[in-house]
């Protein structure tokens, strides 16, 4: 591994699991120093125990996070759920309230509290996680679709808005991707819903973090876009 | 600077990759990384003016140089640098006609030029390549379209009706060959700080540093692609970071394709 990351610091949010930890792992490989928010401990180098869609305590967070270490190079939203097979009528408010407030408002607060550092600094790189779910549309699973479909909007409205600054804002949409949260008996991981993958798999935590990877060591010139490791599910 | 692709391979052959229009500019400079990155390089251009040469000695990778727009031209390059290096395993479709002109007074001889050099021949070099992609059961085919093909442009209707015809291309190819373990991707940029810039600045009638500054007032981040950004999306393309990334459009130019008029 070349030592792109010497120095550099990367926050990730949702990094105890899934696509968070993938990330935290490749970007501590690359010599990145990391910081994982997550409700559950991560095995970062400083792992911040915090609800996203707490605005005070996700901003309490990565302040820590910018205190400990200096600086904040990556900020990385991942944090998230899913839950799976909800007709749209059967969604609750509560279930549509608390799917907005992680998703969407967890990667606002995010990127408002790890922006002041960055700005401070004249650089950054902000990757926020989406989902093929977003650019294709889902018969089930409305909220899940549209809180990470708002996260799309979000990202190319920060991007423009920091467009003269040297801080760049993308999104990565992956594919059904190999992580617990696809429930093991998931539609996702059915072979007759695999067969229909050009790649015909799922996708792996690590491929994820590969995109990640790149936007946040070769990205400067992507603005608002939308990278999809997919397998082929949205072409 | 970069991590290696052929890493892997240990002490065997190095995997062979194939950059078309690499004369100068883009090309060049993806050329150039794809070496840096441990692949033998084959550059090919429409004429061997002796920079062909120059950078295939640089490189330590063949020159083949050869019009694409030639039916005969994409077997032939791929065979020669099959005989040379082996079964092509990376494509860089980068090749590329521009004229500029108000559609009604496009000629037809133009219009065809650039979608025979651009599309079409592209359309037989992928074709000449994809039987040793298929028997190494991997390959990587990576086009580079155009920001214009995603958005269009005034005067450029010609080019940016082969770029964009360029994206299908790689969409479709993307559902057809991956299952076949060939990925296919195109890449969209927009203004680059290349040679052409230069030619850009003589047909407007004015300095090079003006041309610099309109076509930065264009990009929203106001910074220019620089021909080794755009490698950099080709090496990621071409390497092991992209495995779960097909039939996709990166887009490294600065916002241009999000902009309105």
């Amino acid at each position: 591994m070349t030592p792109h990351g010497a120095g550099r610091v990367a926050v990730i949010t949702g990094a105890a699991s899934g696509i968070g930890r993938a990330c935290a792992r490749l970007m501590a490989q690359a010599g990145w120093r990391t910081a994982g928010i997550d409700v559950n401990a991560c095995g970062t180098d400083l792992s911040l125990q915090a609800d996203v869609a707490d605005r005070a305590a996700a901003t309490a967070a990565v302040d820590q996070a910018a205190e400990r270490f200096g600086r904040i190079d990556l900020l990385v939203t991942a944090a998230g759920y899913y839950e799976e097979g909800i007709d749209v009528a059967d969604i609750t408010v509560e279930q549509w309230d608390r799917m907005l407030a992680v998703i969407l408002g967890g990667t606002a607060n995010c990127c408002a509290a790890a922006l002041p550092h960055m700005l401070r600094r004249g650089h950054g790189t902000i990757v926020a996680i989406s989902s093929e779910l977003a650019l294709a549309g889902s018969a089930t699973d409305l909220h899940y679709v549209a809180a990470k479909g708002a996260v799309l909007g979000l990202v190319k409205s920060l991007a423009m808005e920091l467009a003269e600054t040297a801080i760049r804002v993308n999104a990565v949409a992956p594919g059904p991707t190999d992580t617990p949260l696809l429930a093991p008996d998931s539609l996702w991981r059915k072979p007759d819903y695999l067969a229909t993958l050009p790649l015909g798999r799922l996708v792996r935590p690590d491929e994820i973090a590969d995109a990640v990877y790149y936007l946040a060591t070769e990205g400067s010139m992507y603005c608002g876009e939308v990278l999809s490791p997919n397998a082929g599910a949205v072409i | 600077m970069t991590e290696q692709a052929a890493a892997g391979t240990g002490g065997r052959q190095r995997p062979v990759a194939l950059v078309t229009g690499a004369a100068r500019g883009l090309g060049h400079a993806t050329a150039r990384r794809l070496a840096a990155d441990g692949f033998a390089v084959a550059v090919n251009d429409i004429a061997d003016d002796g920079r062909l040469a120059g950078l295939a000695g640089q490189i330590g990778g063949i020159a083949v140089p050869a019009d694409i727009a030639d039916p005969a031209a994409g077997p032939a390059i791929v065979g020669t640098v099959a005989r040379h290096l082996g079964p092509v395993q990376v494509l860089v479709a980068n090749a590329a006609a521009m004229a500029m002109a108000p559609f009604l007074e496009s000629e037809p001889d133009q219009w065809w030029r650039q979608i025979d050099v651009n599309l079409s021949g592209h359309f037989r070099v992928i074709q000449a390549v994809i039987p040793g992609m298929r028997a190494q059961r991997h390959g990587r085919i990576i086009i580079i379209a155009s920001g214009w093909g995603v958005i269009g442009h005034p005067n450029a209707t010609a080019y940016a009706a082969s770029k964009a015809g360029l994206i299908a291309l790689a969409k479709g190819l993307g559902r057809e060959l991956g299952p076949q373990g060939i990925l296919t991707n195109a890449i969209a940029p927009s203004f680059i700080d290349t040679e052409q810039l230069r030619v850009d600045a003589t047909d407007a009638g004015i300095t090079l540093d003006e041309m610099r500054r309109r076509y930065r007032e264009l990009i929203p981040i106001r910074k220019l692609a620089s021909p080794d950004d755009i490698a950099g999306a080709v090496a990621f393309l071409a390497g092991p970071r992209s495995t779960a990334v097909i039939g996709q459009v990166l887009q490294p130019n600065g916002g241009v394709t999000r902009t309105r008029a």
